[in-house]
């Protein structure tokens, strides 16, 4: 599924603009960085891809949708197809790890064998299976992000979004999160990482889209993009 | 099967979760309809009395003591289209009666040295609503000193019963707001607890309907269980008070039958679930609505 802005702009009451006249396009299967300072708009594009947040102007297009024109009724199944992990992980405290992954997939009415299945299959894949019957609290901050990357691939969405999958990670926990979003990446999932942190954005070179103010600022293609400082 | 599975799972949750408040509005709901279905109860009981009542059709003429003018009485009396049939009670019968209905206290009869009893003409009109009209007839005859009909009591019954509707109308009208508004507020509770929660199921892709189910299926239950208990107990003290009033006061003629409290029950039960779904559904897709609006 790819991803189109044409000329968005978010503005928020009673005058703050979040985004200004992004024109952008994701395709299918591609892996960019979203890059820029605190308040340059990331999260603010990353909500308007899952359409928690409208354009103010513009047009947000995902796969075929544009998403100020889809019905609600039809909004949970775009949504179906869109994984998220937030900057806090969100993960729900009174679930364990494997009901965590679980629940994605039962509310949308998977059949219990086949959520058994993938949850499994999933804690297998992210290293997590002796930690399966903990609770979110119980497990380090490292095991929370790949328990909510978990719960984020879960449906096998086509697409991936992550604002700042490593926010708060050492360095190696952070590049194990990466290794996991690659192996993700490869096997066809456009993956969307929001993140100013510049460590990752140099070690595993892929598209950089820099915001700044609101305002699309840079656009590099895979291994062009050199950091300049703080992002 | 999955999500089915997971919405009564998630219904459990949500009852087991909060279950101080979901054990208060079981109780809340099992006091307010006790209370409904004591007032229907106390309603149809006045009904059923009222109409006992208006189907006697017998008037009762009491008459100076003599022969002549309980004859002129009843002869006037079965000159009236509306009257069916007229019976001459002498003093004596009517002492025999007494003694008959008082059965083991008949002896206390035997003390009297004479008979206190008047004579009577026992008056059966054709329909209920004629026996007003010859009561009122036969009390303009000089020899006549007073008419005892079932008429008057029903006239004064009826206005009972009325009021006794009203009242229970009201009582109905609130018991059942107060109801709606406490398991409105146990499922808004549940929402506003778990509204992160639902934030993440919308994001995920879940539907609306699907969100919302669990909270509804709580409201139905605690509804229903609430109004079932109610007729549980409505069941038990109709009983008691049927004895009760059947050794205290014989002569009132009440519903007996206990099916009726049944009757009662099914409609109360009903009402449970439908103050259960509505609430609960007005509670949960309100906020649901809102989680799941775009800005």
């Amino acid at each position: 599924m790819e991803i189109r802005f044409a000329g968005v702009t978010k503005q928020f009451p009673p005058d703050i603009v979040a985004l200004q006249d992004i024109f952008l396009s994701i395709d299918k299967g591609e892996f960019v960085y979203l890059v820029g300072p605190t308040g340059s708009g990331k999260t603010t594009l990353l909500r308007l891809v899952t359409r928690e947040l409208v354009p103010t102007k513009g047009r947000v297009t995902v796969g075929d949708v544009n998403i100020r024109k889809i019905a609600s009724h039809n909004l949970a199944y775009l949504r179906r197809n869109i994984g998220v992990v937030f900057q806090d992980f969100r993960l729900l405290p009174d679930l364990t790890v494997h009901e965590n992954i679980d629940f994605v997939q039962e509310v949308i009415g998977v059949p219990f064998q086949s959520v058994q299945k993938r949850t499994n299959e999933v804690l297998d894949r992210l290293g997590l299976w002796r930690k399966r019957n903990l609770f979110p609290e119980q497990i380090s901050g490292g095991e929370q992000q790949r328990v909510a990357i978990g719960r984020a691939i879960a449906n096998s969405p086509s697409i991936l979004l992550a604002d700042e999958p490593t926010g708060n990670l050492d360095t190696d926990t952070a590049d194990e999160i990466l290794q996991l979003l690659l192996s993700i990446n490869a096997s066809g999932t456009t993956l969307v990482v929001a993140t100013h942190n510049q460590y990752i954005v140099d070690s595993y070179r892929q598209r950089v889209i820099e915001l700044r103010k609101g305002r699309l600022i840079r656009d590099e293609r895979k291994g062009r993009y050199r950091s300049d400082g703080d992002l | 099967m999955g999500t089915f599975r997971y919405m009564i799972r998630d219904t459990w949750r949500l009852l087991s979760r909060h279950s101080g408040l979901s054990f208060l509005t079981i109780v809340t709901s099992v006091a307010v309809f006790f209370l409904v279905g004591a007032s229907i109860l106390f309603v149809l009981n006045t009904r059923y009395l009222v109409e006992t009542v208006e189907g006697d059709l017998t008037i009762q003429a009491y008459v100076q003591n003599s022969e002549e003018a309980l004859e002129t009485v009843a002869r006037k009396a079965i000159s009236y289209d509306s009257v069916s049939s007229v019976k001459v009670v002498t003093a004596k019968e009517a002492l025999e009666r007494l003694k008959a209905r008082l059965g083991k206290l008949a002896e206390a009869v035997a003390l009297l040295e004479e008979n206190p009893l008047p004579p009577s003409v026992e008056v059966q009109v054709k329909k209920a609503s004629f026996a007003t009209v010859i009561a009122r007839e036969l009390i303009t005859m000089p020899e006549v000193e007073e008419v005892v009909y079932a008429g008057d009591i029903a006239e004064r019954l009826q206005k009972i019963s009325r009021f006794v509707s009203r009242l229970s109308m009201v009582v109905l009208v609130v018991s059942l707001a107060s109801a709606a508004l406490v398991l409105f507020n146990t499922i808004r509770i549940g929402v506003y607890a778990r509204k992160d929660e639902i934030s993440k199921m919308l994001l995920v892709g879940a539907s609306r309907s699907f969100v919302i189910f669990p909270y509804v299926l709580q409201g139905v239950l605690l509804g229903t269980l609430g109004a079932a208990l109610s007729v549980l107990l409505l069941w038990f003290s109709y009983g008691m008070a049927l004895t009760t009033l059947e050794r205290s006061l014989p002569f009132l003629r009440l519903l007996t039958d206990r099916l009726i409290v049944l009757r009662v029950g099914a409609v109360l039960v009903l009402a449970g679930l439908s103050v259960g779904w509505i609430c609960s559904w007005l509670a949960a897709s309100r906020f649901v609505r809102r989680a799941s609006r775009s800005m």
